[in-house]
């Protein structure tokens, strides 16, 4: 690629060419996985709204865990390594150690997502004997087939890897420079994967002790709390694992396409410290209403997820000031007026704008969520998918895709097949997201639940204070029809990127902070310091819940029998079927003796 | 691209974002507002529930 060198900025891909195989790699198992998820998205949206079902209900849930599974595993954390991947080297300016090592990281995701998505999948063929109905949160009782937490297990230990490789880079390149600053985005990338460690004791205790011993059959029974309160010690963390990337893009990346500077570069690592220290020790707030559990516990559960609105706050300020900062260098005035002079034409702003947008709306579910009184109110109703259709499903998805237009031409040397597809797909993204998200949350105020295949009772009809639940409903399936969309034309624009020629000279520099890292105390940069407390925080909030649970009802309670999430269509005498007719008989019985 | 379009060099002592200060105090007064609405809805607006 000498003559790109020759003719204009290059390239990521220029410079190396090797790692930029694995973002893009990792960037097109990400995309595989989004628009997979989005078909189960589309079938689920229009099933529970009743405008279409073409499959039984029964395979409800088979749908909603793929949905779950792809779209908030496999999408986000492949893109995750492949943005980390490029950050990493792109901020140390210097290759990975061994290339090697990082395809066998990313090999052995591939392995365990295609085992995961085998064990789903396998739930529409009630004649063979996997499935893994379970739902993305793998509650126990219910049990999936070992293939599904074998291939979690692999998955993560991929994770893992991938961060330790990130780490060997960071290392190598502190030997060179021995008294210089973590560049930012290096910085971030290390945080989050410490904090990822953290998070993932509690779900590799939970599936690797429990969970997959007891689908072999090496265990006769789990404790379903302990379970569910370590998935939740890892649940938690996951959704800023989830949304550290965007955090990345939205400080390092949005500055410069707005036209300006980070506003502080202390101020954002200010942020990656506070999400490393307070991601985990909140988990408790997502079961609220789970007995076994005192409210002492979740008080502090709640105090801690408080204080998580702290560097939420943080960003929302540093990221508007940067693009306020880019539009006054484009000739911005006004208290209000200089957002007209954002690049609103281009899709990597726009989108990216919007996500922040929607995140900010999310940020108001969720304060709701994580007030434990007021969880009350919306606990298991469709608010909560609400509520996190416009975190992850738009803070983080649509900063990802309007990302992806400005990162894949740098990876690739070939420019977008269509912008104006492009600011289309974004603006329609958020379109829909509205329509859905509004129409989840309004109707979970008045008691729809979530996780339900058909939500409608006879002799109860849900009543709305204003409109009508079926306006609703229409509105619900209307946006997750326009969201699909939204996907497919993502997702084509991009294949139809790979046919277009190649060029020279696409890479972008990214501007340098206003106020840079040297304005702020070195401790900052000890990674030691608060990996320490962080794990003390983890130890304060966890240790004596657990110890009650293990106390009350042991590490493995002997009362419970598992469910396997096993469809037995054929013969009708699948655990499911049973249930269900049991619970059919018995509700035909009240019927029948209440007038 | 859009970003190559800057017209003037701001630098750190003469960027004042008070632009975004004034986002972020509309952001809090719906917040604000929010609340007081929720209040009304899901307080005032149902029975006292007792288990």
């Amino acid at each position: 690629m000498s003559e790109a060198l020759e003719t204009g900025t290059p390239s990521f891909m220029d410079r190396f060419p090797q790692e930029a195989s694995v973002v893009r790699a990792s960037l097109i198992s990400s995309f595989i996985s989004l628009f997979l998820g989005a078909v189960f998205g589309l079938i689920q949206a229009l099933h529970r709204t009743d405008v279409f079902r073409f499959l039984d209900s029964q395979y409800y849930y088979t749908v909603l865990t793929a949905h779950g599974v792809l779209l908030v595993v496999s999408f986000t954390i492949f893109f995750l390594v492949g943005l980390f991947t490029w950050a990493t080297v792109r901020s140390l300016d210097r290759p990975l150690v061994d290339i090697r090592y990082t395809w066998a990281w990313y090999g052995l995701m591939v392995i365990g997502t295609l085992m995961a998505v085998v064990a789903i999948l396998g739930g529409f063929f009630p004649s063979t004997d996997i499935s893994a109905d379970v739902l993305f949160t793998f509650y126990a009782p219910m049990q999936a087939h070992p293939l599904f937490y074998g291939g979690l297990a692999i998955f993560i230990i991929g994770t893992w890897l991938a961060g330790a490789d990130y780490f060997r880079a960071w290392y190598a390149w502190k030997q060179d420079n021995p008294d210089e600053r973590i560049p930012l985005q290096a910085f971030m990338v290390l945080t989050t994967m410490l904090m990822w460690y953290i998070a993932t004791i509690g779900v590799a205790i939970a599936v690797v002790v429990f969970l997959l011993p007891w689908s072999l059959g090496l265990l006769d029974s789990v404790n379903p709390l302990l379970t569910r309160t370590l998935f939740w010690f890892w649940g938690h963390p996951v959704v800023y694992f989830w949304l550290m990337p965007a955090y990345l893009l939205w400080y390092t990346v949005l500055p410069s396409i707005s036209g300006g500077r980070l506003f502080s570069d202390p101020l954002a690592r200010v942020v990656f410290v506070l999400f490393l220290l307070l991601s985990t020790p909140v988990g408790i707030h997502h079961q609220y209403v789970d007995p076994g559990i005192a409210e002492g516990f979740k008080m502090i559960a709640m105090t801690n997820t408080m204080f998580l609105l702290l560097p939420s706050l943080l960003t929302a300020f540093t990221v508007v000031a940067s693009m306020e900062h880019g539009a006054r260098q484009r000739g911005g005035t006004g208290l209000f007026g200089w957002l007209r002079a954002l690049p609103w034409r281009n899709p990597a702003f726009t989108g990216m704008a919007l996500a922040g947008l929607m995140f900010a709306a999310g940020g108001f579910s969720g304060m709701v969520n994580a007030g434990m009184n007021i969880n009350y109110l919306i606990h298991n109703t469709i608010w909560v998918p609400g509520h996190f259709h416009l975190t992850v499903g738009t803070a983080v998805a649509l900063t990802f895709m309007a990302a992806t237009y400005w990162l894949w031409p740098q990876i690739t040397n070939k420019p977008i097949f269509s912008r104006p597809i492009a600011l289309a797909q974004v603006v329609l993204w958020f379109v829909g997201m509205a329509l859905m998200s509004n129409a989840m949350h309004v109707m979970g105020l008045f008691g729809v639940p979530r996780r339900t295949a058909e939500p409608q009772y006879q002799g109860f009809d849900f009543v709305a204070s204003f409109g009508s639940i079926t306006e609703l409903r229409m509105q619900l399936a209307l946006g997750g029809t326009l969201l699909f969309i939204s996907t497919v034309l993502f997702v084509s624009n991009i294949a139809l990127s790979t046919g277009t020629p190649r060029m020279s000279g696409l890479g972008k520099q990214l501007s340098e902070p206003l106020s840079p890292a040297a304005d702020s105390p070195k401790v900052l940069d000890n990674l030691t310091l608060w990996f320490g407390i962080a794990m003390v925080l983890v130890v304060l909030a966890y240790i004596l819940p657990l110890a009650s649970i293990i106390t009350d009802s042991g590490i493995v309670d002997p009362g419970v029998e598992a469910v396997p999430m096993l469809i037995d269509a054929a013969t009708g005498l699948g655990p499911i079927g049973a249930v269900s007719d049991a619970a059919g008989r018995l509700v035909a019985a009240v019927v029948g003796v209440v007038p | 691209m859009g970003e190559e379009q800057v017209v003037r060099e701001i630098g750190h002592d003469e960027y004042d974002p008070k632009g975004t200060l004034a986002l972020i105090a509309v952001y809090f007064v719906i917040l604000l507002v929010m609340w007081v609405f929720m209040y009304f809805v899901e307080f005032l607006g149902n029975e006292l529930t007792v288990v």
